[in-house]
Protein backbone atom coordinates (compact mmCIF):
# COMPACT_ATOMS: atom_id res chain seq x y z
CA UNK A 1 0.00 0.00 0.00
CA UNK A 2 1.46 3.26 -0.87
CA UNK A 3 1.48 6.10 1.74
CA UNK A 4 1.30 9.88 0.06
CA UNK A 5 2.55 13.02 1.57
CA UNK A 6 -0.39 14.13 2.65
CA UNK A 7 -1.11 11.17 4.48
CA UNK A 8 2.82 10.77 5.53
CA UNK A 9 2.60 14.98 6.74
CA UNK A 10 -1.07 13.80 8.96
CA UNK A 11 0.84 10.61 10.67
CA UNK A 12 4.32 12.87 11.32
CA UNK A 13 1.42 15.62 12.28
CA UNK A 14 -0.28 12.84 14.71
CA UNK A 15 3.37 11.64 16.10
CA UNK A 16 4.75 15.11 16.96
CA UNK A 17 2.12 17.63 17.96
CA UNK A 18 -1.03 15.59 18.95
CA UNK A 19 0.34 12.63 20.52
CA UNK A 20 2.57 14.62 22.80
CA UNK A 21 0.07 17.39 23.53
CA UNK A 22 -2.76 14.70 24.52
CA UNK A 23 -0.34 12.30 26.74
CA UNK A 24 0.99 15.38 28.79
CA UNK A 25 -2.40 16.83 29.28
CA UNK A 26 -3.97 13.26 29.85
CA UNK A 27 -0.61 12.68 32.96
CA UNK A 28 -1.77 16.19 34.35
CA UNK A 29 -5.53 15.09 34.64
CA UNK A 30 -4.55 11.77 36.21
CA UNK A 31 -2.23 13.48 38.31
CA UNK A 32 -4.79 16.20 39.40
CA UNK A 33 -7.23 13.97 39.90
CA UNK A 34 -4.86 11.82 42.65
CA UNK A 35 -4.84 8.96 40.00
CA UNK A 36 -1.01 9.13 39.66
CA UNK A 37 1.72 10.69 41.48
CA UNK A 38 4.19 9.96 44.48
CA UNK A 39 1.60 10.40 47.21
CA UNK A 40 -1.08 10.31 45.35
CA UNK A 41 -3.68 7.50 46.79
CA UNK A 42 -6.33 7.29 44.10
CA UNK A 43 -8.69 9.22 42.69
CA UNK A 44 -10.21 12.39 44.76
CA UNK A 45 -11.60 16.11 43.79
CA UNK A 46 -9.52 17.04 46.53
CA UNK A 47 -6.77 19.15 44.50
CA UNK A 48 -9.32 20.55 42.10
CA UNK A 49 -11.29 21.80 45.13
CA UNK A 50 -8.49 22.98 46.90
CA UNK A 51 -7.54 25.46 43.85
CA UNK A 52 -10.51 27.00 43.57
CA UNK A 53 -10.72 27.59 47.63
CA UNK A 54 -7.36 29.19 47.59
CA UNK A 55 -8.58 31.79 44.59
CA UNK A 56 -4.99 31.66 43.54
CA UNK A 57 -5.62 30.54 39.81
CA UNK A 58 -8.59 33.17 39.38
CA UNK A 59 -6.18 36.01 40.89
CA UNK A 60 -3.48 34.38 38.65
CA UNK A 61 -5.34 34.11 35.35
CA UNK A 62 -7.05 37.90 36.50
CA UNK A 63 -3.38 39.01 36.65
CA UNK A 64 -1.96 37.50 33.55
CA UNK A 65 -5.14 38.61 31.11
CA UNK A 66 -5.15 42.04 32.25
CA UNK A 67 -1.36 41.93 31.80
CA UNK A 68 -1.14 40.23 28.47
CA UNK A 69 -4.36 42.75 27.27
CA UNK A 70 -2.45 45.66 28.40
CA UNK A 71 1.02 44.75 26.81
CA UNK A 72 -0.87 43.76 23.16
CA UNK A 73 -3.03 46.70 23.15
CA UNK A 74 0.15 49.38 23.93
CA UNK A 75 2.38 47.44 21.33
CA UNK A 76 -0.66 47.10 18.49
CA UNK A 77 -1.34 50.85 19.39
CA UNK A 78 2.48 51.96 19.40
CA UNK A 79 2.94 49.25 15.95
CA UNK A 80 0.05 51.11 14.14
CA UNK A 81 1.11 54.62 14.98
CA UNK A 82 4.76 53.84 14.04
CA UNK A 83 3.48 51.96 10.79
CA UNK A 84 0.77 54.89 9.49
CA UNK A 85 3.08 57.69 10.28
CA UNK A 86 6.55 56.44 9.45
CA UNK A 87 6.20 53.90 6.47
CA UNK A 88 8.22 55.73 4.29
CA UNK A 89 11.51 55.98 6.93
CA UNK A 90 11.01 51.90 7.55
CA UNK A 91 11.90 50.82 4.33
CA UNK A 92 15.69 52.54 4.55
CA UNK A 93 18.06 49.73 5.54
CA UNK A 94 18.86 51.97 8.88
CA UNK A 95 15.34 51.53 10.41
CA UNK A 96 14.62 48.19 8.86
CA UNK A 97 17.64 47.07 11.12
CA UNK A 98 16.50 48.89 14.36
CA UNK A 99 13.34 47.25 13.80
CA UNK A 100 14.68 43.30 13.08
CA UNK A 101 17.46 43.93 15.74
CA UNK A 102 15.03 43.12 19.04
CA UNK A 103 13.42 40.30 17.17
CA UNK A 104 16.59 38.63 17.82
CA UNK A 105 17.07 39.31 21.35
CA UNK A 106 15.38 36.30 23.55
CA UNK A 107 12.78 37.12 25.84
CA UNK A 108 15.00 36.13 29.32
CA UNK A 109 17.64 38.72 28.04
CA UNK A 110 15.01 41.39 27.68
CA UNK A 111 13.82 40.72 31.08
CA UNK A 112 17.50 41.17 32.73
CA UNK A 113 18.29 44.16 30.62
CA UNK A 114 14.57 45.59 32.08
CA UNK A 115 16.02 44.60 35.08
CA UNK A 116 18.94 46.29 35.07
CA UNK A 117 17.23 49.44 33.59
CA UNK A 118 14.38 50.27 36.15
CA UNK A 119 15.38 48.59 39.38
CA UNK A 120 16.19 50.53 42.45
CA UNK A 121 19.44 49.93 42.17
CA UNK A 122 19.34 50.00 38.48
CA UNK A 123 20.82 52.60 35.69
CA UNK A 124 17.93 54.69 35.52
CA UNK A 125 18.10 54.79 39.31
CA UNK A 126 21.61 55.75 39.32
CA UNK A 127 21.32 58.33 36.77
CA UNK A 128 18.35 59.79 38.66
CA UNK A 129 20.09 59.89 41.80
CA UNK A 130 23.19 61.81 40.23
CA UNK A 131 21.39 64.44 38.73
CA UNK A 132 20.19 64.62 42.45
CA UNK A 133 16.22 64.01 41.05
CA UNK A 134 16.14 61.68 44.02
CA UNK A 135 17.29 61.21 47.32
CA UNK A 136 18.58 57.53 47.64
CA UNK A 137 17.38 54.36 45.45
CA UNK A 138 14.73 54.10 47.37
CA UNK A 139 12.72 56.91 46.00
CA UNK A 140 13.09 55.61 42.45
CA UNK A 141 9.93 54.22 41.74
CA UNK A 142 8.64 50.35 41.86
CA UNK A 143 9.03 49.70 38.07
CA UNK A 144 10.33 45.95 38.33
CA UNK A 145 8.86 43.45 40.59
CA UNK A 146 5.68 45.99 41.22
CA UNK A 147 2.16 45.01 41.80
CA UNK A 148 0.96 46.72 38.94
CA UNK A 149 3.54 44.68 36.74
CA UNK A 150 5.17 47.49 34.75
CA UNK A 151 8.41 46.37 34.34
CA UNK A 152 6.78 43.55 32.95
CA UNK A 153 4.47 45.36 30.25
CA UNK A 154 7.80 47.24 29.17
CA UNK A 155 9.55 43.66 28.76
CA UNK A 156 6.45 42.47 26.94
CA UNK A 157 6.35 45.73 24.52
CA UNK A 158 9.95 45.78 24.00
CA UNK A 159 10.06 42.03 22.43
CA UNK A 160 5.79 42.24 20.95
CA UNK A 161 6.26 45.93 18.77
CA UNK A 162 9.12 45.57 16.77
CA UNK A 163 7.10 42.43 15.17
CA UNK A 164 3.68 44.08 15.23
CA UNK A 165 5.40 47.13 13.35
CA UNK A 166 7.05 44.44 10.71
CA UNK A 167 3.80 42.25 10.22
CA UNK A 168 1.74 46.06 9.64
CA UNK A 169 4.44 47.55 7.51
CA UNK A 170 4.06 43.47 5.42
CA UNK A 171 0.22 44.40 4.70
CA UNK A 172 0.85 48.48 4.59
CA UNK A 173 2.48 47.39 1.23
CA UNK A 174 0.38 44.02 0.14
CA UNK A 175 -2.36 45.67 0.13
CA UNK A 176 -1.97 48.19 -1.05
CA UNK A 177 -2.98 50.68 1.59
CA UNK A 178 -0.97 53.41 -0.10
CA UNK A 179 -3.15 53.61 -3.26
CA UNK A 180 -6.62 52.90 -1.26
CA UNK A 181 -5.78 56.10 1.30
CA UNK A 182 -5.51 58.24 -2.42
CA UNK A 183 -8.51 56.81 -3.32
CA UNK A 184 -10.23 57.21 -0.15
CA UNK A 185 -9.43 61.21 -0.02
CA UNK A 186 -10.25 61.16 -3.45
CA UNK A 187 -13.94 60.12 -2.60
CA UNK A 188 -13.76 63.26 -0.14
CA UNK A 189 -12.31 61.32 3.32
CA UNK A 190 -9.77 63.67 5.56
CA UNK A 191 -6.87 62.56 7.09
CA UNK A 192 -8.52 61.24 10.04
CA UNK A 193 -11.26 59.14 8.14
CA UNK A 194 -9.01 57.98 5.95
CA UNK A 195 -6.87 56.21 9.07
CA UNK A 196 -10.10 55.40 10.74
CA UNK A 197 -12.04 54.18 8.23
CA UNK A 198 -8.96 52.61 5.82
CA UNK A 199 -5.44 52.25 7.42
CA UNK A 200 -6.75 51.01 10.92
CA UNK A 201 -9.33 48.43 9.82
CA UNK A 202 -7.60 46.90 7.06
CA UNK A 203 -4.91 46.61 8.94
CA UNK A 204 -6.23 45.00 11.96
CA UNK A 205 -8.44 43.05 9.79
CA UNK A 206 -5.62 41.53 8.41
CA UNK A 207 -3.96 40.23 11.60
CA UNK A 208 -6.12 40.38 14.14
CA UNK A 209 -5.58 36.46 14.59
CA UNK A 210 -2.03 36.99 14.86
CA UNK A 211 -2.99 39.88 17.81
CA UNK A 212 -5.75 37.24 19.57
CA UNK A 213 -2.51 34.40 19.31
CA UNK A 214 0.35 36.95 20.97
CA UNK A 215 -2.13 37.85 23.31
CA UNK A 216 -2.48 33.55 24.13
CA UNK A 217 1.27 33.50 23.95
CA UNK A 218 2.26 36.37 26.45
CA UNK A 219 -0.86 35.01 28.68
CA UNK A 220 1.41 31.70 28.91
CA UNK A 221 4.76 33.63 29.01
CA UNK A 222 7.09 32.48 31.70
CA UNK A 223 11.04 34.33 31.92
CA UNK A 224 9.90 37.23 31.77
CA UNK A 225 7.37 37.91 34.62
CA UNK A 226 9.92 35.27 37.00
CA UNK A 227 11.93 38.29 36.21
CA UNK A 228 9.73 40.90 37.03
CA UNK A 229 6.45 39.84 38.39
CA UNK A 230 6.14 40.14 42.25
CA UNK A 231 5.46 37.29 44.42
CA UNK A 232 2.03 37.54 44.88
CA UNK A 233 -0.23 37.02 42.85
CA UNK A 234 1.85 35.81 39.91
CA UNK A 235 1.36 35.07 36.35
CA UNK A 236 0.22 31.70 35.50
CA UNK A 237 3.17 29.84 34.09
CA UNK A 238 5.23 31.02 37.23
CA UNK A 239 2.14 29.59 39.53
CA UNK A 240 2.06 26.50 37.64
CA UNK A 241 5.57 25.70 37.76
CA UNK A 242 5.87 27.54 41.14
CA UNK A 243 3.47 24.52 42.62
CA UNK A 244 5.19 21.68 40.63
CA UNK A 245 8.14 22.34 41.68
CA UNK A 246 7.60 23.43 45.50
CA UNK A 247 9.07 21.15 48.03
CA UNK A 248 5.58 20.00 49.49
CA UNK A 249 5.22 16.76 47.20
CA UNK A 250 1.08 17.15 48.10
CA UNK A 251 0.74 20.80 45.89
CA UNK A 252 2.46 18.81 42.68
CA UNK A 253 -1.32 18.13 42.01
CA UNK A 254 -2.48 21.71 42.47
CA UNK A 255 -0.28 22.50 39.99
CA UNK A 256 -1.18 20.24 37.58
CA UNK A 257 -5.10 20.64 38.49
CA UNK A 258 -4.37 24.95 37.19
CA UNK A 259 -2.14 23.47 33.93
CA UNK A 260 -5.02 21.62 33.26
CA UNK A 261 -7.19 24.30 33.04
CA UNK A 262 -4.91 26.87 31.78
CA UNK A 263 -4.43 24.51 28.87
CA UNK A 264 -8.69 24.33 28.38
CA UNK A 265 -8.88 27.44 28.56
CA UNK A 266 -6.18 28.21 25.75
CA UNK A 267 -7.39 25.20 23.58
CA UNK A 268 -11.34 26.55 23.61
CA UNK A 269 -9.89 29.95 23.07
CA UNK A 270 -8.09 28.78 19.65
CA UNK A 271 -10.68 26.57 18.65
CA UNK A 272 -13.17 29.36 18.62
CA UNK A 273 -10.24 31.46 16.59
CA UNK A 274 -9.66 28.86 14.10
CA UNK A 275 -13.77 27.88 13.46
CA UNK A 276 -15.28 28.50 10.70
CA UNK A 277 -17.09 32.21 10.93
CA UNK A 278 -20.63 32.71 9.45
CA UNK A 279 -20.94 35.39 6.96
CA UNK A 280 -23.17 38.71 7.74
CA UNK A 281 -25.05 39.71 4.83
CA UNK A 282 -26.00 43.57 4.87
CA UNK A 283 -29.92 44.47 4.05
CA UNK A 284 -30.87 46.68 1.40
CA UNK B 1 -15.88 75.82 -19.96
CA UNK B 2 -16.77 74.01 -17.21
CA UNK B 3 -12.57 72.45 -16.58
CA UNK B 4 -9.70 74.64 -17.51
CA UNK B 5 -5.98 73.26 -17.33
CA UNK B 6 -3.71 76.40 -17.84
CA UNK B 7 0.12 75.65 -17.92
CA UNK B 8 0.28 72.80 -16.23
CA UNK B 9 3.93 71.61 -15.79
CA UNK B 10 5.68 69.19 -13.70
CA UNK B 11 8.80 67.34 -13.29
CA UNK B 12 10.46 64.20 -11.80
CA UNK B 13 13.78 64.75 -10.44
CA UNK B 14 15.10 66.50 -13.31
CA UNK B 15 13.10 65.15 -16.37
CA UNK B 16 9.98 66.73 -17.50
CA UNK B 17 6.80 64.66 -17.76
CA UNK B 18 3.76 67.07 -18.27
CA UNK B 19 4.61 69.81 -20.19
CA UNK B 20 2.62 72.81 -20.35
CA UNK B 21 -0.49 71.45 -20.39
CA UNK B 22 -3.50 73.46 -21.85
CA UNK B 23 -6.70 72.41 -22.46
CA UNK B 24 -10.55 72.98 -21.56
CA UNK B 25 -13.62 70.47 -21.05
CA UNK B 26 -17.00 71.38 -21.54
CA UNK B 27 -19.84 70.32 -18.88
CA UNK B 28 -20.96 66.82 -19.45
CA UNK B 29 -18.77 65.43 -22.06
CA UNK B 30 -15.85 63.28 -22.13
CA UNK B 31 -12.30 63.58 -23.20
CA UNK B 32 -10.26 60.71 -24.41
CA UNK B 33 -6.53 60.88 -24.35
CA UNK B 34 -4.90 58.58 -25.93
CA UNK B 35 -1.02 57.78 -25.40
CA UNK B 36 1.65 55.23 -24.65
CA UNK B 37 2.83 53.93 -21.13
CA UNK B 38 5.11 56.45 -19.33
CA UNK B 39 4.01 59.60 -21.43
CA UNK B 40 2.37 61.39 -18.20
CA UNK B 41 -0.89 60.39 -18.94
CA UNK B 42 -1.28 59.45 -15.07
CA UNK B 43 0.75 62.31 -13.49
CA UNK B 44 -1.94 64.39 -15.38
CA UNK B 45 -4.89 63.14 -14.13
CA UNK B 46 -3.53 62.58 -10.55
CA UNK B 47 -2.51 66.14 -10.34
CA UNK B 48 -6.01 67.62 -11.49
CA UNK B 49 -7.19 65.26 -8.82
CA UNK B 50 -4.85 66.74 -6.49
CA UNK B 51 -2.95 63.57 -5.66
CA UNK B 52 0.27 65.43 -7.25
CA UNK B 53 1.32 69.14 -7.16
CA UNK B 54 2.08 70.69 -10.06
CA UNK B 55 5.32 73.20 -10.38
CA UNK B 56 3.26 75.73 -12.05
CA UNK B 57 -0.16 76.55 -13.89
CA UNK B 58 -3.39 76.61 -12.49
CA UNK B 59 -6.78 74.72 -12.64
CA UNK B 60 -10.06 76.20 -12.89
CA UNK B 61 -13.07 73.55 -12.28
CA UNK B 62 -16.53 75.16 -12.69
CA UNK B 63 -15.09 78.96 -12.33
CA UNK B 64 -13.29 77.92 -9.24
CA UNK B 65 -9.33 77.76 -8.84
CA UNK B 66 -8.76 74.66 -7.38
CA UNK B 67 -4.95 74.54 -7.44
CA UNK B 68 -4.33 74.74 -4.32
CA UNK B 69 -7.29 72.76 -3.06
CA UNK B 70 -6.76 69.32 -1.48
CA UNK B 71 -7.71 66.01 -3.21
CA UNK B 72 -10.76 65.85 -0.74
CA UNK B 73 -11.84 69.38 -1.50
CA UNK B 74 -12.11 69.10 -5.26
CA UNK B 75 -14.99 66.92 -5.66
CA UNK B 76 -13.09 65.07 -8.32
CA UNK B 77 -12.60 61.44 -8.36
CA UNK B 78 -9.62 59.66 -9.77
CA UNK B 79 -10.20 56.19 -10.57
CA UNK B 80 -7.06 54.01 -10.59
CA UNK B 81 -5.95 51.13 -13.43
CA UNK B 82 -6.54 48.56 -11.35
CA UNK B 83 -9.88 48.02 -9.63
CA UNK B 84 -9.70 48.94 -6.31
CA UNK B 85 -12.35 48.04 -3.99
CA UNK B 86 -11.84 48.76 -0.33
CA UNK B 87 -10.46 45.15 1.15
CA UNK B 88 -12.32 45.35 4.38
CA UNK B 89 -15.65 46.53 2.94
CA UNK B 90 -18.47 44.41 1.35
CA UNK B 91 -19.91 46.10 -1.99
CA UNK B 92 -22.68 47.58 -0.59
CA UNK B 93 -20.53 49.22 2.29
CA UNK B 94 -17.78 49.97 -0.94
CA UNK B 95 -20.36 51.87 -2.86
CA UNK B 96 -21.46 53.71 -0.19
CA UNK B 97 -18.31 54.92 1.15
CA UNK B 98 -18.16 58.50 -0.09
CA UNK B 99 -21.84 58.99 1.51
CA UNK B 100 -20.86 57.73 4.75
CA UNK B 101 -17.87 60.58 4.47
CA UNK B 102 -20.59 62.92 3.69
CA UNK B 103 -22.81 61.62 6.60
CA UNK B 104 -25.73 61.33 4.48
CA UNK B 105 -29.07 59.76 6.85
CA UNK B 106 -28.57 55.89 6.09
CA UNK B 107 -32.04 55.57 4.77
CA UNK B 108 -30.38 58.01 1.82
CA UNK B 109 -27.96 55.89 1.68
CA UNK B 110 -30.11 52.74 1.54
CA UNK B 111 -31.88 54.39 -1.24
CA UNK B 112 -28.97 55.50 -3.54
CA UNK B 113 -26.62 52.67 -2.83
CA UNK B 114 -29.94 50.22 -4.49
CA UNK B 115 -30.59 52.38 -7.38
CA UNK B 116 -26.50 51.97 -8.13
CA UNK B 117 -26.79 48.27 -7.63
CA UNK B 118 -29.34 48.17 -10.10
CA UNK B 119 -27.78 50.49 -12.68
CA UNK B 120 -24.38 48.48 -12.38
CA UNK B 121 -26.77 45.29 -12.49
CA UNK B 122 -25.05 44.03 -9.37
CA UNK B 123 -27.95 43.96 -6.97
CA UNK B 124 -28.06 40.57 -5.00
CA UNK B 125 -24.54 41.06 -4.71
CA UNK B 126 -24.29 43.38 -2.05
CA UNK B 127 -22.95 41.42 0.85
CA UNK B 128 -20.15 40.02 -1.36
CA UNK B 129 -16.72 41.26 -0.23
CA UNK B 130 -14.27 42.34 -3.12
CA UNK B 131 -12.26 38.77 -3.30
CA UNK B 132 -15.55 37.38 -4.71
CA UNK B 133 -16.02 39.26 -7.56
CA UNK B 134 -15.32 38.64 -10.90
CA UNK B 135 -13.04 41.34 -12.34
CA UNK B 136 -15.64 43.34 -14.43
CA UNK B 137 -18.32 43.51 -11.05
CA UNK B 138 -15.35 44.62 -9.43
CA UNK B 139 -14.94 47.54 -11.86
CA UNK B 140 -18.28 48.32 -11.52
CA UNK B 141 -18.21 48.28 -8.20
CA UNK B 142 -15.35 50.81 -8.21
CA UNK B 143 -17.76 53.00 -11.30
CA UNK B 144 -20.58 52.92 -8.73
CA UNK B 145 -18.65 54.16 -5.96
CA UNK B 146 -16.84 56.93 -7.69
CA UNK B 147 -20.39 57.95 -9.47
CA UNK B 148 -22.87 58.14 -6.52
CA UNK B 149 -21.28 61.13 -5.05
CA UNK B 150 -21.71 62.60 -7.96
CA UNK B 151 -18.37 63.99 -8.64
CA UNK B 152 -17.70 67.20 -10.33
CA UNK B 153 -15.25 65.64 -12.19
CA UNK B 154 -14.18 62.39 -12.90
CA UNK B 155 -10.72 61.18 -13.67
CA UNK B 156 -10.59 57.08 -15.38
CA UNK B 157 -6.87 55.91 -15.79
CA UNK B 158 -7.26 53.09 -18.33
CA UNK B 159 -9.80 51.29 -16.14
CA UNK B 160 -10.45 49.10 -18.22
CA UNK B 161 -6.85 47.85 -18.94
CA UNK B 162 -6.85 44.79 -17.44
CA UNK B 163 -10.16 43.02 -18.96
CA UNK B 164 -10.71 41.15 -21.53
CA UNK B 165 -12.23 42.32 -24.60
CA UNK B 166 -15.87 40.82 -24.05
CA UNK B 167 -16.10 42.10 -20.65
CA UNK B 168 -14.21 45.29 -21.58
CA UNK B 169 -16.95 45.96 -24.21
CA UNK B 170 -19.90 45.24 -21.56
CA UNK B 171 -17.96 47.70 -19.71
CA UNK B 172 -17.78 50.44 -22.42
CA UNK B 173 -20.91 50.36 -22.84
CA UNK B 174 -21.74 50.65 -19.05
CA UNK B 175 -19.75 53.97 -18.75
CA UNK B 176 -21.57 55.58 -21.67
CA UNK B 177 -25.08 55.10 -20.24
CA UNK B 178 -24.25 56.17 -16.32
CA UNK B 179 -22.25 59.02 -18.07
CA UNK B 180 -25.41 60.34 -20.03
CA UNK B 181 -27.87 59.18 -16.74
CA UNK B 182 -25.63 61.07 -13.86
CA UNK B 183 -24.51 63.98 -16.29
CA UNK B 184 -20.70 63.12 -15.40
CA UNK B 185 -17.51 65.20 -16.83
CA UNK B 186 -14.99 63.06 -17.60
CA UNK B 187 -11.23 62.47 -18.82
CA UNK B 188 -10.89 58.64 -19.96
CA UNK B 189 -7.34 57.73 -20.02
CA UNK B 190 -6.05 54.96 -22.43
CA UNK B 191 -3.67 53.81 -24.85
CA UNK B 192 -6.03 51.62 -26.87
CA UNK B 193 -7.01 53.66 -30.16
CA UNK B 194 -10.69 51.87 -30.40
CA UNK B 195 -11.68 52.90 -27.14
CA UNK B 196 -10.42 56.46 -27.42
CA UNK B 197 -12.74 57.12 -30.30
CA UNK B 198 -15.66 54.79 -28.83
CA UNK B 199 -15.41 56.76 -25.02
CA UNK B 200 -14.47 60.05 -25.83
CA UNK B 201 -16.82 62.91 -27.10
CA UNK B 202 -13.63 65.07 -27.45
CA UNK B 203 -10.06 62.96 -28.09
CA UNK B 204 -6.50 64.46 -26.88
CA UNK B 205 -3.04 62.59 -27.82
CA UNK B 206 -0.44 62.93 -25.24
CA UNK B 207 3.15 62.37 -26.33
CA UNK B 208 6.21 62.81 -24.06
CA UNK B 209 4.29 64.78 -21.64
CA UNK B 210 2.55 67.10 -24.63
CA UNK B 211 -1.20 66.87 -25.00
CA UNK B 212 -2.68 67.97 -28.15
CA UNK B 213 -6.62 67.91 -27.82
CA UNK B 214 -7.84 67.57 -31.55
CA UNK B 215 -11.17 69.91 -32.34
CA UNK B 216 -13.46 67.30 -33.94
CA UNK B 217 -12.77 63.48 -34.17
CA UNK B 218 -12.66 63.78 -37.60
CA UNK B 219 -9.14 65.46 -37.14
CA UNK B 220 -7.93 63.06 -35.26
CA UNK B 221 -8.63 60.41 -37.75
CA UNK B 222 -6.60 62.16 -40.01
CA UNK B 223 -3.72 63.42 -38.32
CA UNK B 224 -1.56 60.50 -39.09
CA UNK B 225 0.40 61.08 -35.86
CA UNK B 226 -2.55 59.31 -34.23
CA UNK B 227 -1.79 56.12 -35.52
CA UNK B 228 -5.68 55.73 -36.94
CA UNK B 229 -4.71 55.62 -40.48
CA UNK B 230 -2.21 53.17 -39.97
CA UNK B 231 -5.14 51.09 -38.25
CA UNK B 232 -7.52 51.88 -41.26
CA UNK B 233 -4.68 50.69 -43.51
CA UNK B 234 -3.84 47.70 -41.53
CA UNK B 235 -8.03 46.24 -42.00
CA UNK B 236 -7.88 47.13 -45.50
CA UNK B 237 -4.28 45.22 -46.42
CA UNK B 238 -5.86 42.47 -44.40
CA UNK B 239 -9.04 42.60 -46.16
CA UNK B 240 -7.20 42.33 -50.11
CA UNK B 241 -4.86 39.95 -48.67
CA UNK B 242 -1.90 41.98 -48.52
CA UNK B 243 1.31 41.65 -46.21
CA UNK B 244 0.22 43.75 -42.46
CA UNK B 245 3.72 42.99 -41.02
CA UNK B 246 5.13 47.25 -41.21
CA UNK B 247 1.77 48.17 -39.64
CA UNK B 248 2.39 50.14 -36.76
CA UNK B 249 -0.31 52.08 -34.67
CA UNK B 250 0.98 55.10 -32.37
Amino acid sequence: MKISKHQLGIVFFILIGVVPFFGALLYAVLYSFGIVGILNEGFTFLFWKSVFHSGDFVKSLGYSMSIALVSVILSVGGALWLAINFTRNFQSRFFSFIIYLPLAIPGIVTAFFTFQLLSKGGLFSRIFHRLGWIESASGFPDLVNDTYAIGIVLAFITLVLPFFLLLFLSVYKNENIEQLSSLAKSLGANSTQVIRRIIVPILLKKTWIVIVLYFIFLLGSYEVPLILGQEHPQMLSVLIIREIKQYDLTKISEGYAIAVMYTIMVSLAALILFLPKKKISHET
Amino acid sequence: MFLEIKNISKSYKKEKVVKNLNFSLDANLTLSVLGKSGCGKTTMLKIIAGLESSEEGEIFLDAKNITREKAEKRNTIYLYQEDLLFPHLNVFENIAFALHIRKLPEKVIITKVKTMLDNLELSGQDHKMPNELSGGQRQRVSFGRAIISNPSLLLLDEPFGSLDSLTRNKMQKLFKNLSRKYNITSIFVTHDLKEALLMGDQIGLMKEGNLKVYDSKEEFINDPGTGVQNEILFWDKLKTGESVEENNSI
